[in-house]
């Protein structure tokens, strides 16, 4: 086994407070702490973010429409004691899973069951879940550690560079400045 | 990434400094992005770098030119990032959820590139006349590699059917190649400076711009690995990778140690 492949992590970022964490993409890391950090290093080279969760990818499930339309899954209770799990939803094409809130449930397939009744019309294109004692979250307290350095980097922001103003001095004849 | 690194040390003053290494540092991130939105296709990371370092998987054929100057930073943000920002928002609008994704990510984040590198060759151009001349002599070397990042003429370009079919590709090479000549030689030609190409001219006839004949031998020449260079580009990612490996020896050992 070559040392390159990591554990996967799924990383959700919450660009400003109040709105929900999105599923941003996933990271390789050692484990969650690591994984926080390349989280931040991958997903927030620019200024809109607050927070962090990342879950290893072998806790999360999906389940998209088509494989529940089917009928073929029970999403019943297993034997697992009761725990709480995230819900995410994938509501259009473009767009990637949404926090939408949490359930109380008896395994992965219980928790989508749970989470359709909670929070779910028809429209859903996938759900997904994910045992909330599989997440590590950044904290309060390390929000201008982790994000505070992006704000200052204006030069990352298109807005900074001056070609329109050059082209437009040139084309006036002005000094270029 | 590589082509662009070996400047960072030799920067012309601080503020250049940190934009060049802001720029590097999303490139590393736009790769992260592809490889994550690879894998949703089943490859694993593992495989994906053995494939990169074995030499088996190709790599963008611009990155196999080398910089001369600091004029190459300038004239490859307008150019070459510019060149990746038309196929990059053209591939935002693709079918496969992931990759457009990615893409989304990364054209949000690609458009200060090109215009750190325009805001420079416009300085450079009005400069002294070295300066000139020195930014003069980069887009003489970089416009043919840029022009071919389009890759090859759709008629010579086997994938694209395909991709048009499956909708990864909306547009085809060429006619990317063409809106990059209508954005880019009009404002080249203003700001007093040439294009290498003497067929390059705006056909009032057809109503668009020609361009001269590309060197398709040397494209090819240069992504079979016989490139000014690709030896030094695959050599620095095996020590980048070899260097790494007490990194992620002791991330390893520590995850395990707390578990």
């Amino acid at each position: 086994m070559s040392d390159t492949q990591l554990p996967r992590y799924f990383v959700f970022h919450q660009s400003s407070p109040g709105k929900p964490h999105i599923n941003a993409g996933s990271v390789h890391a050692a484990d969650p702490e690591m994984a926080l950090q390349n989280g931040r290093d991958v997903f927030v080279r620019r200024p809109d973010c607050v927070s962090l969760w990342v879950a290893p990818a072998g806790s999360v499930t999906t389940l998209t429409a088509e494989e529940l339309s089917g009928g073929a899954l029970s999403l019943e209770a297993n034997d697992e004691k009761p725990q709480t799990f995230l819900v995410f939803r994938k509501l259009d094409h473009k767009g990637s899973h949404e926090h939408a809130g949490e359930v109380e449930a008896r395994g992965a397939e219980h928790a989508v069951a749970r989470a359709r009744e909670k929070f779910g019309p028809e429209e859903v294109l996938v759900w997904m879940v994910c045992p909330e004692a599989a997440v590590s979250r950044s904290t309060s307290d390390e929000v201008e550690a982790l994000f505070g350095a992006a704000k200052d980097k204006k030069h990352r922001d298109q807005a900074y560079y001056r070609t329109v103003t050059l082209m437009r001095q040139l084309r006036s004849g002005e000094k270029l400045g | 990434m590589l082509p662009e690194g070996a400047w960072i040390t030799r920067a012309p003053n601080l503020r250049r400094k940190m934009v060049l290494l802001a720029k590097v540092q999303d490139e590393a991130g736009h790769g992260q992005y592809l490889y994550h939105a690879a894998e949703t296709l089943g490859a694993t990371r593992e495989e994906m770098i053995e494939a990169l370092l074995s030499g088996k998987a190709k790599y963008s054929n611009v990155f196999n030119y080398p910089t001369l100057n600091w004029a190459d930073v300038a004239v490859i943000g307008w150019f070459v990032d510019g060149a990746a920002i038309l196929n990059q928002t053209m591939l935002a609008r693709c079918s496969y959820g992931p990759y457009s994704r990615a893409m989304v990510r990364i054209s949000a984040e690609e458009s200060f590139h090109m215009k750190q590198g325009k805001e420079m060759v416009i300085l450079y151009s009005q400069g002294s006349a070295k300066q000139k001349e020195m930014v003069q002599d980069a887009i003489d070397r970089w416009w043919w590699p840029a022009m071919m990042m389009f890759g090859p003429h759709d008629h010579d370009s086997p994938n694209t059917p395909t991709l048009v079919r499956w909708g990864i590709k909306t547009k085809t090479n060429d006619e990317l190649r063409h809106t990059f000549i209508e954005q880019i030689a009009p404002e080249v030609l203003e700001l007093g400076l040439t294009l290498p190409d003497p067929e390059l001219r705006f056909d009032e006839e057809q109503g668009r711009w020609v361009h001269g004949p590309i060197d398709w031998d040397e494209f090819w020449r240069v992504i079979k690995g016989d490139g000014p260079c690709n030896q030094e580009r695959m050599a620095a990612r095996k020590k980048a990778h070899e260097d790494g490996r007490w990194v992620r020896e002791a991330l390893a050992a520590y995850a395990q140690k707390r578990a």
